[in-house]
Order: structure tokens, then C-alpha cells, then sequence
């Protein structure tokens, strides 16, 4: 690290001899932060190799799977590392060169579309993104919900090997797949029952890529208050769509005890007795 | 503004930054929100991935007050103003407007990722996508043919 009195008073330091040496520089400076560097680094030369690395068709047909073809680029995303338009028209040089369809790379743009749609959003709602859009189509009454996440699921320790795993990665990685997202903001709001909000803090304090609007307005989308029914899965979902790698691990995927072991009938009658559209 | 510094904020942090583009080589800088990072309680992976960032930009890394820092910042270079981009953040319209009580400033657009005329009706992602498909794939080699829009599939 470069001496801090060759700085101007109050500049901070731009020089590292490693990583290592940046992120105990960081925790000087911030020591009320939690946790240490991520696994995922920043800056251009990081975003470039991602967005040189996107296959759209691929991201289309397998995006949803744990092991997809995701590209990683919300992050970079998310600080204007890449804008939008480079990330467009990197997809439409992957379509020109590599002699796809445009239907090739259909999601991808969509996911863009996103992207953009949730931050036109933010500009029209303000901090009205941390407000109930809707009423909830659970059938609970808003009180019911918890205002604050429990120790055990802060901890990664619920004893549901999926749900630790999504904890324990987001807490020490900093990114989730978007699939793990809803399934762990399923399993708070409607499984815990707490409030949307009360998540929507947890991730932003984590995720690398935490974007206010996105978040918020996906948590709501689960929730409920920015959809027309609550969102769900069940074990079979989570299953097909991990591989199986933490039911194969999990002794209440084995014991009976899963809480996602059922039909998407008989969850929905569990989980939302009193929802009259559902 | 003959001689302004550049106001960075975590939504801007590339080249594409059009007050980096419109300001080749000024004097720019980078607060790290004390306010911001205490209350959210942001994690350190956060701030790192910023700051990795922050290291490949010409820029000037502090931490603090964004507005006592930039208004410092601007002192020590003899600036005559501030140039910085647009921003979403609804916290960074309020930093702008005390910026502004103290110095000129001005505010950049970057490119929008698809121009739509306004209003916009928001109030689900198939209205906006039936406006913006379209005119993004208008402007690409071909036409692609409608695709139903559901977030997050089942």
C-alpha cells in the first residue's frame, strides 16, 4: 500500500501490493463491516472477460438450471461498469458473428429488458420501492409477518441443507443464481413468515450486485405485492433445478421433515389457507 | 463551466461515465457514503467489489460527508463547478440538490439502453416490453418474433 502521508490529507490509498493487503487496508477503514473481500472481483478488465465470455443461446436454454449458463454480468451491471447499451450490443455482435437466429438470443435481451424496466420503475416510485406496491395475495393479514429475519436463518444454520446453502453463499460470495434468490425469498416470506422487507435489507447488505429497485421489487414480486398470486416451489422444483446437490446432503430430505415435500396443491392450502384467488 | 471536478457515484463506474467522456483527464472523485454504508450496514464484499472498481478509473477515493468531501475536493482543485452523471438512486437527487446550493453543476444523461417516449405505463413488465421489444430489436440485424415475458419461470 502506498504511504499514506505521500496522499493529499483525506485521500485514500490506490495502490496494493495484493488483495490480501487491499482487504485489510478495507478493514481498517470500515471496520463496522461485515465479512471480508469476495470471491468475485471488480473492475473493467473483470467485466470485459465476463462479457467476452456470454453465450446467449446457451443462457436461453439453461439459465433457470444452478449450473446454467448464467453470465454473470450483474454486477458490473448493477456499478455501470458495463452499461446496458454495451451489454446490447455485445448480443447483437454475438448474433451477427455467430450466424444465430435473433431468437438465439431472445432471453438475454429480455433479462436486459428487466434490468431497464426496474430502474425506470425506481425513478417513477422513488423510496417508494420499500412500500407494499399492492396488497399481498397470501391471505395473511400484513401483521403476521415477522419484522426481522431469525438468528438460524442469518446463521445458516435452519437445518434445510438448500436454504443454509443459500445463506452461507450469499454471506461469504456475495451473489446468488437468481433461481436460489426465489427460492430463499419463498422460503422467508411465505414458508417463515416474514416480512419482504426485512430480506430485501439482507441482500443488499450482501449482494455484490444489490440494486435497490431489482431487489426490492423481486422480493415483492414473491411476496405477492408486486404480482398477481405469491410465488412458490416445491422440492421436485428444487430438485431439477440444483441437481440434487443439497436434498442428497439434507436429513430432512431423507426424514421426513422437508417443508417443500409436497404438490404446488397441497403447499398452496398450507401455506395460504385464507387466499380466496388462489 | 471552464474548469470543473468530476463527481463519480457507484451507478457510473466505466468508461461509458459521461462525465468522464465529456471530461477527459479533470480532476474526479469518488466518496465512499459514510451515512450510507453505517446505516445499511453494507458488507465489506460490497464495498471491496467497489473499490476494485474504483482502482482501473481515474479517480480520487475518499470517504466521509459525499457532499462536505466533494465541496473540499472542489476547493482544492479551484474548480469554478461540478459535472457528474445521471443517477436512479433517489439519495443522490438530494445529494445533487446541496451540491448545487453551493456550486454549479451540471448533470449528464448516459445513452438509454432503448428510447421510449413518455409516459411510460410501468405498472407490469409485459406493458413496458410490448413498447421496448420492439424498438430494440429494430435496431438490430432482424425482427424477433414475440416471446412471452414472465419473470422468474417456474
Amino acid at each position: 500500500m502506498r504511504s499514506s502521508d505521500s496522499l493529499p490529507p483525506r485521500d485514500l490509498p490506490r495502490q496494493f501490493a495484493s488483495r490480501a493487503e487491499l482487504e485489510a487496508t478495507l478493514r481498517q477503514l470500515f471496520p463496522q463491516a461485515p465479512g471480508g473481500l469476495s470471491p468475485i472481483p471488480g473492475g473493467r478488465r473483470a467485466a470485459e472477460a465476463a462479457l467476452a465470455a456470454i453465450d446467449p443461446a446457451a443462457y436461453g436454454r439453461s439459465r433457470n438450471h444452478l449450473d446454467g449458463a448464467v453470465t454473470r454480468l450483474s454486477p458490473h451491471i448493477r456499478h455501470g461498469v458495463l452499461s446496458l447499451v454495451e451489454v446490447r450490443e455485445a448480443v447483437f455482435a454475438w448474433l451477427a458473428r455467430s450466424g444465430q437466429p435473433p431468437v438465439a438470443a431472445q432471453k438475454l435481451i429480455n433479462e436486459l429488458g428487466w434490468r431497464d424496466y426496474w430502474q425506470r420503475l425506481w425513478r417513477q416510485l422513488g423510496d417508494g420501492i420499500w412500500r407494499d406496491q399492492e396488497p399481498l395475495k397470501t391471505g395473511h393479514p400484513p401483521e403476521r409477518y415477522a419484522a426481522a429475519l431469525p438468528d438460524d436463518l442469518l446463521e445458516a444454520r435452519t437445518g434445510l441443507a438448500c436454504m443454509d446453502g443459500f445463506a452461507n453463499e450469499l454471506i461469504h460470495t456475495g451473489w446468488l443464481h437468481n433461481h436460489a434468490r426465489m427460492w430463499l425469498a419463498a422460503y422467508v416470506v411465505h414458508w417463515r413468515l416474514i416480512q419482504w422487507q426485512a430480506g430485501a435489507r439482507w441482500f443488499l447488505q450482501h449482494l455484490i450486485d444489490g440494486d435497490p429497485a431489482s431487489n426490492n421489487l423481486s422480493w415483492q414480486w414473491v411476496a405477492s405485492s408486486f404480482s398477481s398470486k405469491p410465488y412458490m416451489f416445491n422440492r421436485a422444483n428444487l430438485e431439477r433445478f440444483s441437481s440434487g446437490r443439497y436434498c442428497s446432503a439434507c436429513a430432512a430430505a431423507t426424514d421426513g421433515t422437508c417443508p417443500f415435500e409436497a404438490s404446488y396443491e397441497q403447499l398452496q392450502a398450507d401455506l395460504f389457507p385464507g387466499a380466496s384467488s388462489c | 463551466m471552464l474548469k470543473p471536478v468530476l463527481w463519480i457515484h457507484g451507478e457510473a463506474l466505466g468508461p461509458a461515465n459521461p462525465a468522464l467522456v465529456a471530461h477527459p483527464g479533470a480532476p474526479a472523485l469518488f466518496v465512499f457514503d459514510r451515512e450510507l454504508i453505517e446505516t445499511q450496514r453494507l458488507s465489506l464484499k460490497r464495498l471491496g467489489f467497489l473499490y476494485e472498481c474504483l482502482l482501473e478509473l481515474p479517480v480520487t477515493l475518499r470517504h466521509g460527508d459525499v457532499v462536505e468531501e466533494l465541496l473540499s475536493f472542489a476547493r482544492r482543485h479551484g474548480a469554478d463547478g461540478v459535472v457528474t452523471s445521471a443517477a436512479v438512486d433517489p439519495r443522490f437527487g438530494l445529494l445533487r440538490e446541496q451540491i448545487a446550493a453551493q456550486l454549479p453543476l451540471q448533470v449528464l444523461e448516459p445513452e438509454p439502453f432503448v428510447a421510449l417516449p413518455e409516459p411510460l405505463d410501468l405498472r407490469r413488465f409485459s406493458r413496458y416490453w410490448r413498447r421496448a421489444e420492439p424498438v430494440l430489436w429494430g435496431r438490430g440485424s432482424a425482427a424477433a418474433p414475440p416471446a412471452p415475458a414472465r419473470r422468474w419461470d417456474r
